[in-house]
């Protein structure tokens, strides 16, 4: 195995620390809170178990089903989501803790019917067989090229390490993200 | 748009058409079984036992049933209702039960319902069981293991491969090699997780639930519920990875719907991952022992081969992949045996590539020695004893294209470049090794069923239940009725994966596309006999009076091949008909005509491999290029070069990435993969993703596929031999066989890490 450090950590921690001043306290822990999540530039009112991880809110609260569960301990990437634009693990992420950020899901990826450069990347290279940790790869595939870590192919390798894919496309995604990189470099200067 | 996940077709191979599921997958839009919502479900979790053999003295709940939303919770005492399971019937294992009696490590004990997710998992960990344990015989070289003969307790096995007298052939022989070969624990881990979503309607059930066979499941389901299978839908509409793991029942699915039944609420089950180490199947731990003879010339006359396999103590699950491995080459005399050995185990499973993986790995390290000790190059060595007979029966091959994609592969990779000589090839500080082997999978075909409708614009509806697991079928489906019935693929609508669809059989054995696509062929082809029947007989239409024989369908299009056509729309106006929609069943040759009846039943039978009167394989040759560092001997494998043919391709993008795959499937088994056992307890240790090894981006370079292009006309109607399984098998031997070269040191167990280098 390569020793990889993934750049999909959980952020729950620094929201949290966001969040020390809100006037929220929580007497019965199992007692729903309330709060405010934006999901892909909607708001979304919310009460739900303290505990839910963002994974499990975007899934089983609202019917969010393309970030999939995988492994629930931040070991396979397929919950990958942009949390103000940079690559977390939703399965490592208490919901609570998102309140206040700008969450995009793969949902909220392609714009009026049109596919994210990076998912007609994928389509054109093959970059998935079962699909299942696709769209975790691309979640994190657009945030490898906003990190400005896809310059190389040993870089796109590296810093594309902590997703797994058990049907082994990775040279497919390799390729994929040197596809879309020039075209959300353009975009992004449009 | 062309890249190299696409490449240009060959002669008889189809084009490589992007998925058509393509958009749902990058969208996120295409629901596996665990995204399908239902009504207000209940949560459903699993708590397994913490011993592998013994009792459940005590299962105390209060605790659990404390936790403010817990509605339920299953145990043994009150899941009598459901009727027992054998292994073999359809059904990974006959350890069904909650207990009382405990034969694995992680057998479930306790399903706890509750309104949330949350609370379920939190009940869960409050379940108290205590047992009456006793010392669990965990893997080879424990305690109070039983061996038998595979033979005399597997139905599947009873004729093992035997030609002429190996003893006396081997015994004779110029030179032998006499060599112990092992593999490893593996689970298959799909990154999807097994989950199992049921929903009662009245007395009707809908299962949602990743499955490599839906009537499989649906029948297994309803016997074990004791209701009518009729009652029971499985649907399964996308599999996130499957490998082997979803292909039979396993005993949380009966839960699940009895669980539903008893709150009269949908559930929902999503198992953790370390749970899927024991509530599923996995592939078990092997032993062999070979023994090759050959004369100094290189040609083989003796082969021995025999094999160990581990399983449960209640189930005689083997592989035998000698049945296999003995049709390999000419190898004169064979003679071979496989032992079952029973351990307090959950009962293992197919896992890809079965039967052939670990039995092939030993097979094709064993011929690397034989070639060494000839002094022979190990490619050179396999054309001597390349055949188109197999030595046992002297069954012809249907096609073999072995040495073509030796041939093939040889040239891309530089295989001239390789010096014989072990540890001679350098590059700095790393040692660099070539090392090859063959892949080989038996072409299996089984029976199915399609239903294809046919509108008069053009548009086009398949269905049947076969099951898209990552291997393309909605795009090769879809492909093969395009081409039969001459329109656009995208004027083609496929369904899948469910029991409201005529059956397929199991996506399991490289068999999907054969057996599929030879189905849609049949049924797309009644409907052109009707069309074309419609536009002969017509009194006054152009192709009135002509000779079916010379019509073809293209382009939305009856037509003659002088150019005179007819408008689709033409034709079924003749016929007084809005649509054409056909049934049919396909039954291959060999198989009894019921075959689709008990498919229906959720019984399977296959034929194909070595069965036939010709043996049918589909084949490839794999080389690798290994680094091994001469001081710290971390190991890599910076690229590899597979060429293989397996008859007709229908889209050579999916072929491509199946092909990819398996090879960094291979390459993981000979370098990373193993699932840890503390034999004290019989239990898995790395059962989680971060301490399983399984490949990662940064562990794979250089991958290249090479298509061989072959034809065969006698496997199926369609053409295919299926190759999903094919690519990894043989490339744990191919590395293995690089690391000899590299540095001279055979290692005979897998995985081949560091520290059996040092």
């Amino acid at each position: 195995m390569a020793t990889v450090s993934t750049a999909a950590v959980p952020a729950f921690a620094r929201a949290a620390a966001a969040q020390a001043g809100a006037s929220q306290t929580v007497s019965n822990p199992r007692a729903p809170v309330d709060a405010t999540l934006t999901i892909n530039g909607r708001d979304h009112v919310l009460a739900f178990d303290v505990r839910t991880s963002l994974l499990d809110l975007l899934r089983e609260h609202l019917g969010l089903t393309g970030s999939k569960k995988g492994c629930d301990h931040g070991q396979c990437g397929a919950c990958t989501v942009l949390l103000d634009g940079r690559r977390i693990l939703s399965c490592l992420t208490l919901a609570i803790a998102a309140q206040g950020r700008d969450i995009t899901t793969i949902e909220g990826l392609a714009a009026n019917g049109q596919l994210h450069p990076m998912q007609q990347a994928f389509i054109d290279n093959d970059g998935f067989q079962c699909g299942y940790c696709t769209p975790g790869q691309i979640m994190s595939a657009v945030a490898c090229v906003h990190e400005n870590h896809a310059n190389t192919d040993d870089e796109i390798r590296e810093y594309m390490s902590g997703n797994l894919c058990r049907c082994a496309a990775y040279p497919n995604i390799v390729a994929a993200v040197k596809q879309a990189r020039p075209l959300m470099q353009t975009a992004s200067r449009d | 748009m062309a890249s190299a996940a696409a490449p240009s077709p060959k002669a008889n191979m189809g084009a490589p058409a992007p998925r058509y599921d393509a958009r749902l997958k990058v969208t996120g839009e295409a629901r596996y079984p665990a995204d399908v919502a239902v009504a207000n479900p209940a949560f459903a979790v699993l708590v397994t036992s913490s011993i592998a053999k013994g009792r459940i003295e005590r299962l105390d709940l209060d605790q659990a049933r404390a936790v403010p939303g817990v509605l339920d919770i299953l145990t043994y005492e009150n899941t009598g209702e459901l009727k027992p399971a054998k292994f073999g019937q359809g059904s990974s294992t006959s350890i069904q039960d909650l207990g009382p009696d405990i034969f694995q490590d992680g057998q479930i004990i306790a399903v706890v319902l509750a309104d949330t997710f949350e609370a379920a998992t939190e009940a869960a960990q409050s379940v108290k069981a205590t047992y009456a344990a006793q010392a669990p015989s965990a893997t080879f070289g424990s305690q109070g293991l039983n061996s038998e003969d595979a033979a005399k307790v597997s139905q599947q096995h009873e004729h093992l491969p035997e030609a002429g007298d190996a003893e006396t052939a081997i015994g004779g022989a110029d030179v032998t090699i006499d060599g112990h070969y092992g593999t490893p624990t593996q689970h298959h881990n799909p990154i999807e997780l097994f989950a199992t979503t049921c929903e009662w309607t009245a007395d009707r059930l809908t299962v949602y639930e990743p499955s490599q066979f839906v009537y499989g499941l649906r029948n297994g389901v309803a016997q074990r519920l004791g209701i009518a299978p009729e009652k029971v839908r499985v649907a399964s509409h996308y599999v996130g990875g499957a490998f082997g793991s979803k292909g039979t029942m396993t005993p949380r699915t009966a839960m699940i719907a009895l669980a539903a039944k008893r709150l009269n609420r949908p559930v929902k089950l999503v198992a953790t991952r370390d749970q899927g180490f024991t509530i599923a199947t996995y592939r078990a731990e092997t032993r062999h022992h070979i023994r090759l003879g050959a004369r100094r010339d290189g040609k083989l006359v003796g082969y021995a081969h025999e094999g160990w396999e581990i399983s449960s103590r209640s189930d005689p699950y083997v592989v035998a992949g000698v049945e296999d491995s003995a049709q390999l080459y000419a190898f004169g005399a064979v003679k071979t045996k496989v032992n079952v050995v029973h351990a307090d185990r959950n009962t293992p499973g197919y896992m890809r590539s079965p039967p052939v993986v670990p039995y092939i790995f030993a097979l094709e390290s064993a011929m690397d020695e034989m070639a060494e000790k000839l002094g022979m190059d190990p490619i050179e060595f396999r054309r001597v004893n390349d055949t188109m007979t197999s030595p046992i029966e002297n069954k012809p091959y249907s096609s073999r294209s072995l040495m073509a994609c030796y041939d093939r592969a040889a040239e891309a990779f530089g295989w001239k470049r390789r010096n014989r000589l072990p540890g001679s090839m350098r590059d700095g500080e790393w040692l660099v090794g070539y090392g090859c082997a063959t892949a080989v999978y038996p072409t299996h075909i089984g029976p199915a069923a399609a239903r294809v409708r046919l509108m008069p614009n053009g548009d086009v509806r398949v269905q049947i239940a076969a099951h898209e697991i990552g291997n393309g079928v909605y795009t090769v489906l879809g492909q093969m009725a395009a081409e039969r019935l001459g329109v656009g693929l995208s004027s083609v609508k496929v369904e899948v994966g469910d029991t409201r669809l005529p059956p397929a059989p199991v996506a399991g054995g490289s068999n999907t596309t054969a057996s599929s696509c030879s189905a849609v062929l049949k049924t797309c082809d009644a409907i052109r006999a009707k069309l074309f029947h419609a536009s002969v007989t017509a009194n006054d239409g152009p192709l009135a009076g002509r000779n079916v024989e010379e019509l073809t369908l293209t382009d939305g299009k009856v037509a003659a091949s002088d150019g005179t056509g007819e408008n689709l729309a033409d034709v079924f106006k003749r016929l007084g008909m809005s649509t054409i929609e056909e049934y049919s069943e396909f039954v291959p040759d060999g198989l009894e005509p019921d075959a689709v009846a008990d498919l229906y039943a959720g019984k399977l039978t296959m034929t194909g491999g070595p069965h036939g009167k010709k043996v049918m394989y589909a084949m490839g040759a794999e080389l690798v290029e290994v680094h091994v560092h001469s001081q710290t001997c971390e190991i890599r494998v910076p690229r590899i070069v597979g060429a293989f043919a397996a008859g007709r391709l229908m889209n050579t993008r999916t072929v491509h990435s199946q092909y990819m795959g398996g090879m960094i499937w291979g390459i993981s088994s000979a370098l990373h993969e193993a699932t840890e056992i503390d034999t004290r307890y019989a239990r898995y240790v790395n059962d989680n993703l971060a301490d399983y090894m399984v490949p990662v981006n940064a562990d794979v370079k250089d991958v290249q596929v090479i298509l061989v292009p072959e034809v065969d006309h006698d496997v199926n109607p369609a053409g295919v031999k299926g190759l999903g399984e094919l690519a990894n098998v043989g490339t744990a031997a191919a590395v293995a066989n690089a690391v000899y070269h590299a540095t001279g040191k055979r290692i005979h167990q897998l995985p081949i890490r560091i520290e059996k280098l040092l």
